[in-house]
């Protein structure tokens, strides 16, 4: 096993999971001396029907001060400090957070304002400016994809002075994360996909990338084994719990491996995808998943065949020639695509050309790809990709994705 | 991947290790909100210059260190009392333990002293007593550890204490720190690193947070250990030795204690052996008789022991058994390297056949209500003899 010059890995998140996780929550919360917790969580989740479960699992045990069930897709500044009002006023002393990014995000957000009292956020924003413990912090997450549960950053927009804060500390660490099978029974096949495909290629990345360690390498394998396990059937049989309980522990553990280790290329031109065409993150993450692979490879190819085993299982990794294992990793990614792409009636992109809105217009444009490539250049991730990339080589790797054909690694500068 | 229907696991520790490492310790003081350790250490450790290496990563920092070289070898309750009160009189605001064993015991159930400010500590012996979270506690091992520096337990004469609150916020492996040490500590102290991760690694009360911590460890070991004793001046290896232990105490304390662990105790007790070592002797046998028994998990131990390959080449009805074999040709080669110092066997150990009944009697009245004297025994006569359980 790899031991780094240098490392370090901090996950201390308490970890709840199971079919009846909700119900620990009082007991965590008394844990942390809280009892009158803030939910903070938006419209479709609410309309889903998943913030009665939880109010319905606690409310015996806690008293719940108030349910701020709108934050917007778009959070910001004002809805953070709109809320933070409400959990004052409702004279709360915790916080859960029941939803996806967005929700987690304004929830941390919040948390600044009422531990620090604080009027300007900005004060607060960048690495290491919290100073102390904040309050109590529970996250359930609603879908099994970005691992925000586990991870140290926050990120809030300020629309009136268009700029984003970026807030990174551990003290922005749930105290808490909930795992709960009924929290994502009821997600779409389309929105399953693509959010276990983003946990996957957060697990790839971490074991395959420049900051790995022996942590982010055991928790990316075993996330790496759940899902490929677990999704195909999910999605046959989307009321399997035990199968939706093992995506969401893969979530997490992918999460707890690349907020350890950082992530490469993959991230890189999926940040840039979604912010020039809006396309959703999970799906860029499966699309570029096998490029990522494919141009690294003579670089990394020991370590993505490594991933045979959990991926494909024992027998198909003990048949394959050590030499070939990498290129079966990307076949069999490949054929996870596929596989998806026909479960979801044609819902899950295999490639970019074919993502569309929900009119049905194509998202990503063959003229953006320029654009695309152009934006990716200046992301951090790429700092941790083991191959570097130039705006030719970023262009390249796009237009095989775009067109959903294999790179032609002949054309790869060895660096 | 075995994922149970309901788990829940917490580990504070954060893990800083390797080249540097010590000069990364004020960044982390800083966000724990210290800007005054006191660093407890003993003569034996301070002695080696280690002390100075700790001064001068903190030179430019801004952070005032008191050093405290004095933990004797076995430290009682009026000892934390007085070292509680230099700690409160010089008003520190953390702990940083230098070094294992009894130093770690001291920094531990201080901070129980400290952060609770009580004088009985009594009280608050027992599980999960400690119910609020106590001072910065930052552990810098100079040894290959057991998991126990780790872990969420401490002794002080009879007083045990068990609470998640015990375990370190930071603890910080530097190459530097980590000295040349006898071989035979060496192999007692990463045998019990072995004994919990895999038992860990193995039991019915795993969960996928627990594997990852165990995995890791119990890779570091099986690589490592016999290099370390043939090539004492391996540095890495003696590194990844340091993170194993580190680990193992993370996994331990978020599993129960099996039988191997609690044999292995009453045995070194009884025959004032090293824990570690009667716990080597004890693992294939106890390993090989829990996975007869239901909700055992023996034979995933093969992929951390022999990796991936090995892993996918070995058919599933003999995984726990290669499993098993390979440990036990672990504990031959230590045997070997060691020339003939590291027992294989309770006879090697000299631990007379004539008491292993009080052995198992002694073990039922300690470990947990799973496992019966008839259980003890077998594990016992086989790893007496040194033979298999079952015999194929």
């Amino acid at each position: 096993m790899h031991l780094p010059e240098y490392y370090e890995f901090c996950s201390r998140v308490k970890m709840i999971a199971g079919h009846g996780a909700l119900e620990k929550i009082p007991g965590a919360l008394a844990d942390l001396h809280a009892k009158r917790p803030l939910i903070v969580t938006d419209r479709g989740v609410s309309g889903a029907g998943l913030v009665n479960i939880v109010t319905d699992a606690i409310k015996d045990g806690v008293s719940i001060g108030a349910i701020a069930d709108d934050v917007p897709q778009d959070s910001d500044l004002r809805v953070v400090n709109r809320l933070a009002a409400v959990y004052r006023e409702n004279g709360c002393d915790s916080l859960i957070a029941v939803g996806g990014g967005s929700v987690m995000d304004t929830a941390k957000g919040i948390n600044i304002v009422v531990s620090e009292n604080a009027d300007d956020l900005m004060k607060f924003s960048g690495a290491g400016a919290l100073k102390r413990q904040l309050k109590p912090l529970v996250a359930i997450p609603t879908t099994s994809g970005t691992g925000s549960e586990v991870t140290l950053v926050a990120v809030i927009k300020d629309h009136e002075k268009h700029m984003k804060m970026t807030f990174v500390s551990y003290f922005l660490l749930p105290d808490v994360a909930i795992l709960d099978s009924r929290m994502t029974l009821t997600l779409p096949p389309f929105i399953t996909a693509s959010t276990a495909m983003d946990a996957m290629s957060h697990a790839v990345e971490a074991y395959t990338c420049l900051a790995k360690n022996p942590l982010s390498d055991t928790s990316a394998i075993a996330a790496i084994s759940l899902i490929s396990k677990n999704l195909l059937k999910v999605m046959k049989n989307p009321s399997d719990k035990d199968g939706r309980l093992a995506l969401a522990n893969a979530a997490t553990l992918a999460g707890m491996a690349f907020s350890n280790s950082m992530v490469g290329m993959i991230h890189n031109l999926g940040h840039s995808v979604g912010s020039v065409c809006g396309v959703p993150h999970g799906t860029c993450m499966s699309i570029l998943l096998p490029y990522g692979l494919e141009y690294n490879m003579h670089k990394n190819g020991d370590l993505t065949a490594e991933l045979l085993l959990p991926l494909a299982g024992p027998e198909v990794c003990a048949l394959t020639p050590k030499h070939l294992r990498a290129e079966r990793v990307i076949d069999h990614i490949r054929q996870m695509n596929q596989d998806l792409h026909e479960i979801s009636g044609g819902a899950h992109a295999r490639f970019f050309r074919e993502v569309v809105d929900r009119q049905g217009k194509q998202m990503v444009p063959k003229e953006k790809l320029s654009d695309i490539a152009g934006k990716a250049l200046g992301d951090g991730a790429l700092f941790y990709n083991p191959e570097d990339l130039d705006y030719d080589d970023m262009l390249m790797v796009m237009v095989a994705a775009w067109e959903g054909v294999p790179l032609d690694r002949s054309l790869i500068k060895r660096g | 991947m075995f994922l149970p229907d309901n788990y829940e696991f917490y580990c504070p520790v954060k893990t800083n290790s390797g080249n540097r490492a010590l000069e990364h310790i004020p960044i982390d003081l800083d966000s724990l909100s210290s800007r005054k350790p006191l660093v407890i250490t003993s003569k034996d450790v301070a002695g080696k210059g280690v002390v100075r290496k700790i001064i001068n990563a903190f030179k430019e920092s801004g952070v005032t260190v008191g050093i405290f070289d004095a933990v004797p070898d076995v430290p009682d309750i009026k000892f934390i009392e007085e070292i509680s009160n230099i700690y409160r009189n010089k008003e520190h605001d953390s702990i940083m333990a230098l070094g294992g064993g009894p130093i770690v015991d001291v920094a531990k159930i201080m901070n129980i002293a400290v952060s609770y400010n009580i004088q009985g500590l009594k009280e608050l012996a027992g599980d999960d007593l400690i119910i609020n979270p106590l001072g910065p506690f930052v552990l810098v091992p100079t040894l290959s550890g057991t998991g126990y520096e780790t872990s969420r337990f401490a002794k002080i004469e009879d007083l045990t204490f068990s609470s998640h609150f015990l375990m370190p916020d930071l603890v910080v492996i530097d190459p530097r720190m980590i000295k040349a040490e006898d071989s035979q500590t060496v192999v007692a102290t990463a045998m019990a690193a072995l004994t919990h991760s895999a038992e860990a690694y193995t039991c019915p009360a795993k969960n996928p947070l627990t594997d990852t911590y165990a995995y890791a460890a119990i890779q570091y070991i099986a690589e490592n250990l016999v290099n370390v004793i043939e090539e004492p001046k391996d540095k890495e290896g003696r590194l990844a030795l340091a993170n194993a232990a580190a680990m193992a105490g993370c996994a331990l304390s978020n599993t129960t204690v099996d039988i191997v662990h609690t044999l292995g105790e009453v045995v070194g007790d009884m025959f004032d052996l090293p824990d570690g070592i009667c716990m080597g002797i004890l693992l294939p046998y106890g390993l090989e008789y829990s996975s007869n028994k239901n909700g055992y998990h023996t034979a995933d131990l093969l992929l951390p022991l022999a990796g991936f390959d090995e892993y996918a080449k070995t058919s599933e009805n003999l995984r726990a058994r290669v499993a098993i074999n390979m440990i036990t040709e672990m504990q031959h080669d230590l045997y070997d390297s060691t020339k003939s110092e590291t027992p294989r066997t309770l006879e090697e150990a000299e631990v007379p056949r004539y008491m292993l009944q009080d052995i198992a009697e002694k073990a039922v009245s300690h470990g947990s209500p799973k496992f019966d004297f008839d259980g003890y025994l077998t594990i016992l006569e086989h790893a007496w003899e040194g033979k298999p359980i079952t015999r194929n």
